[in-house]
């Protein structure tokens, strides 16, 4: 044995080998196994994919670090269920390709903020927090109704997703950029084709309050609208209690 | 810098840095309509500005053979004036988003500057470029001093610490311009990610080259350290960074995984970012230049290699405490939780054993401010363990989960601890790198140290006390069971201690800008008149940092 | 999925247990060997040595 150990501690590999063996197993074995969670984990029959306008909508919600300072993650705990509703569930978040679940609340939780506002509000609250939360310390995105939206590389976007799992349809890929246009302009024939292939729950609306033009704006807040509401599963009623 | 290169080496770097500006000119021309063509520029211009610049400098003589007697210092010297920049621009950028949570106006209707593009500035400008660059100018001083041994070549180690200032420049860029993974800690997008690697690679096998030529039987414990740092970090970085880019002409790409295993792998990385990078690298300083400084042996040379494997094996269990409560399973947040508060053995054994150390040297302590930088340094590492093991308790987590008290905690840690030894063992090399008899002002590390004290101290209680004010209004009823406070109450209630905390910051930004001038006031002393000291001044290494 | 969750999990819970001693066994037992203290006991005065400041060839 002595001869082993001494072998281990004069040579540099030996060394690096025992590093890499006592390291890497920790990570192994807790993360393995949630790749096989599929199979116990709640389902889902419902869950609807993004839109490309959510899509897009979700990029800048990164963009701008928003996740730095709202979580998207309900724990199981009492007081955050009555504040922000139904504690969130692992499928919420499973085309989340990165997960927003965040790990700071300088401002509230955003996990079930979809359809709570309306779209006006949050273009206010967007351009200028404090003229309708005097209080706030969010900075103001003033930009974000002057830059057009990019809508012509969304069909990668959406193949780029598919590659690591979201299960976007060929057609779905093919009118990624017109249906971006479609969801913000309800009085149009490409608005039709949004709800026939993303479904009629989908929020079809001039998001920004204005028609002409597509703005990050009308991406953004077509994000935030669809927040805890890709699928029900949270709301049913055969949940654990929160602790 | 080219001066000191043989001429076949010469060739090399040029090849090199021509492949680079060939990468850089492809990125250009393939992400044109994109924000990737950007930094297809900023490489373009790194590797051509090198390569100009060597063809300068090509027909220089070679350098003499004498430059194998020596240890190879030039990139440590480099990397130490590196840290000490990139110290001053992350913690100027914390300084800047500090205000802006106490006054949310100072954002100027400017995308670049609003609080979520600049806060990832912040946080990889100290962990990476001031962080990092520590590591590496303190790993390659410490690596040669304890194996006896040469750097193996003049070439690789230029490569790694140039080529990874270049990816911090490229992640703080892209922040500015919105390009993030928003991965914590893992922000940069994925060809940032695949150049870290290249470099990572070549770091790897310098610390293996020079091993395999050393003088020394044993590998001194603090090289095990900095092996642990390099070694796991590229584990993290390759795992957590995998992801399907849009197209090769777009910055932005998916990552592979998503909600709850991307959550695990996520904290898996954050956690031990801070375990290998802020921790296993930092003692690997402390476990060199403390004793140095102090003038005695580490006082239980076995006690470092235990918590040298405890380190190593509990830390890559304890990521999931960060997912306390949430959609992660539970036996998996236990476990977490379990190997969290055994961790808390192999930390204190690091921390008892640098004050053991000290033990019978406090006088030392008392009159020279650069070792008590480093005992202050231990005791914030005790502190900080104790808090993060107590704070992964999942009751505890509960409160403190999402508030202020998290940012203090870490903050205890980078400042106390990551931030001091760091002081600390710059200021004892810096004299030697330069070849001057002493720093410039040993005045001026008195103030640098309380300066950095009490910053540390007014921002940790600051964010304590919002931290659990918040926990608390978060989760108070009324006496009829409705929540007391809306979210507003508590976000009000921070204000005071936004402000606090911002002066906080203030202090140690100021300590940062008096190391900076009093190291480069050291460099600028007059050198000793010895011959052999004026051989071995190299020729104005700061000013090629460019290259 | 060539395994269900159940027999993963409790691979992890058990080769994981089993791992842990193992390692922890051989890393306590190489530090404590009474022969391997020479060696410790010199590296330990590697920082503080009084030598020349160069390369050994």
């Amino acid at each position: 044995m002595f001869g082993l150990h001494y072998k281990i501690e004069r040579s540099a590999i030996g060394l690096v080998t025992f590093i890499v063996l006592v390291a890497s197993i920790g990570g192994l074995i807790e993360i393995a196994p949630l790749f096989t969670i599929d199979e116990t984990v709640e389902q889902a029959p419902d869950m609807r994919v993004y839109t490309p306008l959510e899509v897009a909508g979700r990029n800048i919600y990164i963009r701008e670090g928003c996740y730095a300072c709202h979580s998207q993650m309900i724990r199981t705990l009492r007081d955050e269920v009555e504040r922000y509703g139904p504690y969130s569930l692992a499928v919420e978040s499973s085309y989340d390709h990165p997960q927003l679940w965040g790990s700071k609340r300088t401002g509230p939780d955003l996990a079930r903020l979809g359809n709570k506002y309306s779209d006006a509000w949050h273009t206010v609250h967007l351009f200028n927090p404090r003229d309708v939360v005097p209080e706030s310390k969010m900075p103001a995105y003033r930009w974000l109704l002057r830059d057009p939206l990019r809508t012509d590389d969304l069909g990668n976007h959406l193949s780029a997703l598919r590659a690591v799992g979201v299960p976007y349809t060929d057609e779905q890929v093919a009118n990624a950029a017109l249906d971006a246009y479609g969801q913000a302009n309800p009085e149009t024939a490409a608005a039709d084709g949004v709800a026939e292939r993303y479904g009629s729950a989908t929020n079809i609306r001039m998001f920004d309050g204005v028609s002409t033009r597509l703005t990050d704006m009308d991406a953004l807040v077509a994000y935030l609208q669809v927040l805890g509401n890709l699928t029900d599963a949270a709301h049913q009623p055969n949940q654990p209690e929160a602790e | 810098m080219i001066a000191d290169l043989t001429r076949a080496e010469r060739q090399w770097a040029m090849m090199i840095l021509g492949a680079l500006g060939i990468v850089g000119l492809a990125m250009a021309v393939a992400g044109r309509n994109d924000l990737l063509g950007i930094h297809g520029w900023i490489v373009l211009a790194a590797g051509l500005g090198g390569f100009i610049a060597f063809m300068r400098g090509k027909d220089a003589p070679e350098p003499s053979d004498d430059r194998l007697n020596e240890y190879y210092d030039a990139p440590t010297r480099l990397g130490i004036i590196l840290t000490l920049l990139w110290g001053v621009v992350g913690m100027g950028a914390g300084l800047w988003v500090a205000s802006l949570l106490a006054w949310p106006e100072l954002t100027f209707d400017a995308a670049w500057a609003s609080f979520g593009r600049l806060r990832p500035v912040h946080t990889s400008g100290v962990i990476f470029g001031f962080g990092g660059n520590a590591l590496i100018a303190t790993s390659f001083h410490v690596l040669q001093r304890t194996t006896r041994a040469r750097l193996p070549d003049q070439i690789s180690p230029w490569f790694v610490l140039l080529g990874y200032n270049l990816f911090c420049v490229i992640a703080a860029s892209g922040y500015l311009m919105g390009l993030t993974q928003s991965k914590e800690y893992a922000e940069p997008e994925w060809y940032a990610d695949i150049w870290l690697v290249v470099v990572w690679v070549v770091y790897f096998a310098i610390y293996m080259r020079t091993l395999a030529r050393r003088k020394e039987p044993h590998i001194y414990v603090a090289n095990w350290y900095y092996m642990a740092f390099i070694l796991v970090v590229a584990i993290l970085h390759i795992v957590n960074n995998l992801a399907v880019p849009v197209s090769f002409g777009s910055a932005k790409s998916y990552s592979l995984f998503s909600g709850v295993q991307d959550a695990m792998t996520q904290w898996w990385y954050g956690h031990n970012a801070v375990a290998f990078f802020l921790t296993a690298g930092f003692l690997g300083m402390m476990y060199y230049y403390l004793p140095k400084r102090a003038g005695r042996p580490i006082f239980s040379y076995r006690m470092s290699i235990i918590s040298f494997w405890g380190i190593t094996f509990m830390y890559m269990w304890a990521g999931s405490h960060h997912l306390h409560y949430t959609a992660l399973p539970h036996w998996v947040q236990t476990l977490g939780m379990a190997f969290s508060v055994v961790l808390l053995v192999p930390s204190w054994a690091s921390a008892g054993n640098a004050l053991l150390t000290l033990n019978g040297a406090w006088h030392k302590v008392r009159d020279d401010a650069v070792l008590r930088f480093m005992a202050l340094a231990a005791i914030f590492y005790g502190i900080t363990t104790f808090e993060g093991s107590f704070m992964a308790i999942r009751a505890v987590n509960s409160l403190s989960h999402y508030t202020d008290w998290t940012i203090g905690h870490v903050h205890a840690g980078a400042l106390g601890w990551v931030a001091m030894i760091t002081f600390g063992s710059l200021y004892s090399i810096v004299p030697s790198m330069w070849k001057r008899p002493s720093l410039y002002s040993a005045k001026l590390v008195e103030v640098h140290f309380w300066l950095a004290l009490s910053g540390t101290v007014v921002y940790v209680f600051a964010m304590w006390n919002s931290g659990v004010i918040q926990g608390l209004m978060w989760r108070t009823y009324t006496e009829s069971g409705t929540l007391s406070y809306s979210f507003i109450d508590s976000l009000v209630a921070m204000h005071p201690y936004y402000i606090a905390r911002a002066f906080g910051g203030l202090l140690f930004l100021l300590g940062a800008l008096v190391a900076l001038y009093n190291v480069v006031m050291t460099i600028r002393m007059p050198a000793p008149a010895t011959e052999d000291a004026a051989l071995d001044i190299p020729v104005q290494p700061a000013l090629q940092a460019g290259e | 999925m060539p395994f269900d969750h159940d027999t993963v999990v409790g691979f992890s819970k058990s080769f994981g247990l089993f791992y842990l001693v193992t390692l922890s066994v051989i890393a306590l037992a190489w530090t404590y060997w009474p022969s391997n203290k020479k060696g410790f006991d010199e590296a330990a005065r590697l920082p503080v040595r009084e030598e020349e400041d160069r390369p050994w060839r």
